[in-house]
């Protein structure tokens, strides 16, 4: 098992940062099940998939696999992978602090200007766990969903707490561009 | 005898040639043509049938049926021209007179001709495709005198100034109206039409136009309509008595139009007159006259039923918010069935039952009944009081004429959920204080609930009745076992099976130690026939019988809760006792115990117990000693308050919530059950079943729908599609 002291070698050695994104990337391949955690299958076969037996290859690979990021399906089942990943063991639903801190790591990529009102409303309405559901429907949500909610749909189905965030957005005058006007939320 | 000679007969041709007289038809024409002048001169008796039918007969055979036939043409020109002149001249009155005598002249006159010429009829007139004798006559009358220039228009003015009078009250000659019309009708189906109802129906159109706008100004909504309906069947006697059957449906129309339609939507809303007040007052004859009337035309019912309903949701609402009403929720119900009585005998009788009405009723009823929420609540408290005492006395039919009205009402909540919560705590009050006017009344009542509702509304309802039964049984059993308790105080337990009673939370008091050593053998007793079930004393539920000595002797039984007793039984053994003390004695909760000691020395009656300071509210300082100078009239004084009241606030919140609570597993199961059937469903679809399926208990609402849809996602009952996010799957 290579747990987080192991993580930060092989960072080292590889010149990438711990907090980097390309991490989850290379989590992903792995297929690995926890964060900062990589069992010996996990890894072993994560770098066999991925065509590596040196560190020299690992590192021409770091680019790719950030480039991969860029590719819509690729950003899908690696956002989706995200939840599992950063959840504790056994639990069925993801920490806020986790979800909120893995949001802005994954939307810095994505760019999506709603992200900050997501989490500053999260803190304050909502203070619990996010469900699995909510987590995947985020996504399409940014996708599908203008900044200025001018094609959002009341009936679309949406979970209940992004029913919620609209509400809270259209409260607090949320304009084209996306930024709030209520200063209160400074 | 002679041989006979054979003759041979020979036939031979006529050698004698029949010469036609070339005068033949003249002079035939002639003996026809003075036949007709003597017939139209009412000389007919002096002609022979046979010898004129002879005539015309061989005029024809020698084929002067042309002859034959301009001549009768001609001839009856004539007469008719001289005819028409002397109607012309007749004056005044006698001008129908004259018409209808010289028609009937000319009828005669022709039958006799077609008689006479009948064999022309037969055979000249087909083959010639000329005119039939009959018709042509008729229509020579026609031509000659009904559209001669003097003629025409002066029948037709004649005919609807005569009709004219009759309207305006006058006594006409119905007979010889009659008789024209027939004339007119015989002439041909056009004639009719042009010569006379053409003109008729619009005269009559600005007669009624005049008419009706005269009589609005002037009348009221209930004087109108008696005079419309007059006129109407004015109109109906008129058609019958002189003119066409057909003319009946044209002339029911322009009335209706004019005096009905053109005016409808101002007689309905007509001040202190119209529908509204007539509803309002119980005017039947006039509201079943407007009914009646108001069917005959288009939309006219449909805008009567539109405006009862918007003044019953009107009126409706009013009550329903109206403070002042809601202070008593049994006079609140009652003013509803009032209400929904009232209307029900005004569709019943004037509006026919007609079935629209009545569920333009029903809807309007379900909408306002449901703009209070405490609705629910109040029905269930009107039910009560009729158990507990509104009924007592009343034979059978009588009561279940009441509860099916109840039940009526019951059908229009929206919240029966809320209704099923409030019924089962009001009934566990009536049956742990053993107050309901008669047991076959409640169980009648739950019969109706479980036809309109189904089994599970009312099984637990069923379960307490069969929990008191069971409870009596089991008292007897403990009395029987244990002979030796006869001198000591009586103990009734009603044993309740948890989940078929409304829920209370149990907070036991320190029960006085005659009856808590009492308690315990029960309990023994209970558990050593039913191991396995556990027993939790429900002591804010209770009461008890005390009997009591005060200080002048004056002896009473008091009706307490238990709470009460454990109270006053301190006062055995002490003369003053602080709050505090009386807290810790009993340790029954803090507002349990104010409202117990306020009702126990603050109400005058019932004032068993004395306070000082006097003050209103009890508070942690008060002193509490006997009031030895209670008295009352009565030996048995009541005190415990285990009735059911409305709600205060709080309580009121705590029942809407726990409604909340229990709505949603309901709500989930109805998801899953839906979703097991269909496999895969989209989300507005799910939504739309779900309403519906929980539709006979409470209107379900769609966020709530959602949250319970993602709580079953997350619990892994449904998924979402992965190229359809609005499709949920069923996941077996």
């Amino acid at each position: 098992m290579i747990f987080a002291d192991g993580i930060t070698l092989l960072c080292n050695d590889i010149q990438v940062d711990p907090q980097d994104i390309v991490m989850l990337v290379l989590s992903w391949h792995m297929k690995a099940g926890t964060m900062c955690e990589f069992s010996k299958k996990e890894f072993t076969e994560g770098l066999q998939s991925l065509g590596i037996d040196s560190l020299e290859k690992f590192r021409e690979k770091i680019p790719s696999m950030r480039s991969e990021l860029k590719d819509e399906q690729k950003f899908r089942e690696i956002y989706n992978f995200a939840f599992g990943w950063a959840k504790e063991k056994g639990q069925k639903s993801l920490a806020l602090d986790t979800a909120i801190g893995m949001w802005q790591l994954l939307f810095a990529e994505k760019q999506w200007p709603l992200v900050d009102h997501w989490c500053q409303f999260l803190q304050a309405r909502h203070n619990k766990a996010i469900s699995r559901d909510t987590w995947s429907q985020l996504l399409e949500f940014a996708k599908t969903v203008s900044s200025n909610l001018s094609d959002y749909d009341a009936e679309g189905a949406w979970p209940y707490l992004i029913d919620e965030f609209v509400d809270y957005l259209k409260e607090n005058g949320v304009n084209q561009h996306g930024q709030i006007n209520d200063s209160s939320l400074n | 005898m002679s041989n006979q000679k054979k003759k041979h007969f020979q036939i031979e041709a006529f050698k004698h040639k029949v010469v036609m007289d070339p005068k033949y038809p003249d002079k035939t024409w002639k003996i026809l043509e003075d036949a007709i002048h003597e017939i139209y001169n009412h000389n007919a008796s002096g002609l022979s049938f046979e010898e004129l039918y002879r005539n015309a007969y061989n005029m024809v055979l020698h084929k002067f049926g042309e002859r034959l036939y301009s001549g009768l043409v001609a001839t009856m020109t004539v007469h008719l021209k001289d005819i028409a002149q002397s109607i012309e001249a007749a004056q005044g009155g006698s001008f129908l007179e004259e018409l209808n005598r010289k028609w009937n002249d000319h009828n005669k006159a022709l039958q006799m001709i077609r008689d006479i010429l009948m064999y022309m009829d037969r055979t000249y007139v087909p083959s010639a495709r000329k005119t039939p004798v009959h018709e042509l006559g008729l229509n020579l009358w026609r031509e000659n005198v009904i559209y001669s220039s003097q003629i025409r228009t002066r029948l037709l003015n004649t005919l609807l100034e005569l009709i004219h009078s009759e309207r305006t009250g006058e006594v006409i000659d119905r007979g010889i109206m009659r008789n024209i019309t027939k004339m007119l009708m015989d002439l041909g189906p056009s004639v009719y039409e042009h010569e006379f109802e053409k003109h008729f129906t619009n005269v009559s159109a600005e007669f009624y136009q005049v008419e009706s706008q005269r009589f609005i100004e002037c009348c009221d909504c209930g004087d109108y309509l008696k005079k419309a309906e007059r006129r109407l069947n004015e109109e109906m006697d008129r058609v019958s008595h002189y003119l066409d059957p057909e003319t009946e449906k044209k002339i029911n129309k322009v009335v209706e139009e004019q005096m009905i339609e053109n005016h409808m939507l101002r007689l309905i809303h007509m001040e202190n007159s119209g529908l509204v007040n007539m509803l309002c007052d119980d005017k039947y004859e006039d509201l079943g006259r407007m009914y009646t009337l108001f069917r005959r035309v288009t939309d006219g019912l449909l805008k009567i039923r539109e405006v009862m309903t918007s003044h019953i949701r009107e009126s409706g609402k009013q009550l329903v918010t109206d403070p002042e009403r809601l202070k008593d929720p049994v006079e609140f119900v009652q003013r509803l069935l009032d209400e929904k009585d009232k209307y029900d005998k005004i569709i019943n009788l004037p509006f026919n039952n007609d079935k629209s009405f009545q569920n333009a009723l029903n809807s309007s009823f379900e909408y306002f009944i449901n703009l209070n929420p405490r609705s629910p609540e109040f029905i269930s408290l009107f039910v009560d009081d009729k158990l507990r005492k509104g009924l007592k006395g009343v034979n059978e039919d009588d009561v279940e004429v009441t509860l099916d009205k109840v039940m009526m009402l019951f059908r229009y909540l929206q919240e029966k959920d809320v209704f099923e919560k409030y019924y089962k705590q009001h009934l566990a009050k009536r049956l742990l204080s053993g107050k309901t006017v008669s047991d076959d009344a409640e169980r009648s009542l739950i019969v109706k609930l479980k036809t309109e509702c189904g089994y599970q509304f009312t099984s637990k309802l069923e379960g307490m009745f069969t929990d008191m039964k069971t409870s009596q049984d089991t008292m007897q059993g403990f009395y029987a076992s244990h002979p030796d308790l006869g001198d000591g105080p009586t103990l009734t337990v009603q044993v309740l099976t948890t989940g078929s009673w409304p829920t209370q939370s149990s907070i036991t008091c320190n029960l006085p130690a005659e009856i808590s050593a009492l308690c315990e053998k029960f309990r023994s007793y209970y558990l050593g026939t039913h191991t396995g079930r556990r027993l939790s004393w429900q002591t804010n539920m209770g009461f008890a019988d005390l009997k009591a000595t005060f200080g002048k002797g004056q002896k009473h039984e008091l009706n307490v809760s238990t709470y009460q007793m454990c109270v006053l039984m301190l006062f055995n053994n002490a003369d003053k006792l602080s709050y505090k003390e009386i807290e810790q004695a009993t340790e029954i909760p803090a507002p349990d115990l104010k409202r117990c000691l306020q009702s126990l020395a603050l109400v005058k009656g019932r004032n068993v117990l004395r306070k000082e300071p006097m003050s209103k509210d009890v508070v942690e300082d008060d002193a509490f000693f006997v009031n030895d100078k209670f008295s009352s009239k009565l030996y048995k004084v009541k005190i415990g308050t285990v009735v059911a009241q409305k709600e205060s606030e709080p309580e009121k919140q705590e029942t809407r919530q726990r409604v909340e609570e229990d709505r949603k597993p309901q709500i989930e199961a109805a998801i899953v059950r839906i979703m097991k059937s269909r496999k895969q469903l989209d989300h507005n679809n799910l939504i739309a079943e779900v309403t519906k399926q929980l539709q006979s208990r409470f209107l379900a609402n769609p966020t709530e729908v959602k949250k319970r849809i993602e709580s079953l996602i997350e619990r892994d009952f449904l998924e979402r599609d992965d190229n359809d996010r609005k499709l949920y799957r069923y996941l077996a």
